[in-house]
């Protein structure tokens, strides 16, 4: 996916410290990466079979990721484009708008969205160009949240950094957004992605809290 | 900085399944991998995904 593009130093060579990501900080990325790749475009079926392959731990969360795990073992990218498309795009709307203004204010473009792209000018972050989509879509500040785990964005930041995105740009939502995935009618791959999604904000939250 | 709080967060993170689990590990990172691969190979094609345009449509209202 990697929608975003780091604009404060130019072709970052980024990855130079990941040695020094702890790994629960690298997992929590790639669970961050594995939910916005699944919500930014229907999956291949070579991207299907690799998270069949997924094996969680005997937890809430280990016990979510091995339902999806398995839903997607036993399913088609066909099928999957199918439910892709009705759960987000639809005839006149998909069953869900997954963007943090339209969860926030009722409406798409409003002030989050202002909110974000400042915060985003900020950072150094924007849009790769001809990505003509609203950056609060809830790939996008996944995968930021991604990015700022791991230095995508010229380096790492802090887990106070952290937790000020979090706190304003997907806290303030996403739970609300992945019970709706859990229990939208169209769901089937995305039913147990939503709880992946919900429980892994809970635990996001939690460890927050304690930093 | 204290050093209990993040060894707190750290034990907190493993015991909720930010651990090991190598299988979870690969899969994610493999597949996130392959998404920014194909985006690269798509990129001189790339302008709206299907639910920009819808959004788009959305907004005329």
């Amino acid at each position: 996916m990697q929608a975003f593009e780091n604009t404060a130093s130019p072709a970052s060579e980024n990855f130079a410290g990941e040695e020094l990501v702890s790994e629960e900080d690298r997992l929590r990325a790639q669970i961050y990466r594995l939910i916005a790749v699944f919500l930014s475009c229907p999956p291949t079926q070579k991207n299907l079979k690799k998270v069949s392959g997924i094996k969680g731990d005997d937890g809430e969360f280990g016990r979510a990721l091995n339902s999806f795990a398995k839903i997607a073992g036993n399913t088609n990218e066909k099928a999957v484009d199918t439910e892709f498309h009705d759960l987000f795009i639809g005839v006149t709307r998909g069953e869900l708008l997954p963007f943090g203004s339209y969860y926030q204010t009722g409406f798409l473009h409003e002030k989050p969205l202002a909110r974000l792209r400042t915060d985003m000018a900020e950072m150094g972050i924007e849009r790769v160009e001809g990505l003509k989509e609203p950056e609060d879509h809830i790939a996008s500040v996944l995968e930021i949240m991604a990015g700022l785990i791991e230095g995508t964005y010229d380096r790492r930041a802090s887990l106070a950094e952290q937790k000020v995105f979090f706190d304003r740009h997907v806290n303030s939502w996403a739970s609300q957004f992945f019970t709706d995935l859990e229990n939208a009618g169209n769901s089937v791959l995305y039913s147990p992605l939503g709880s992946v999604g919900r429980l892994f904000m809970d635990i996001e939250r939690e460890a927050f809290d304690m930093s | 900085m204290p050093d209990k709080p993040t060894t707190d967060r750290r034990s907190f993170l493993k015991l909720a399944g930010m651990s090991t689990a190598g299988a979870v590990t690969v899969a994610a990172g493999t597949v996130a991998a392959d998404a920014r691969e194909s985006l690269q190979k798509e990129e001189s094609g790339y302008s709206e995904t299907e639910h920009v345009k819808k959004v788009y449509e959305l907004a005329r209202f």
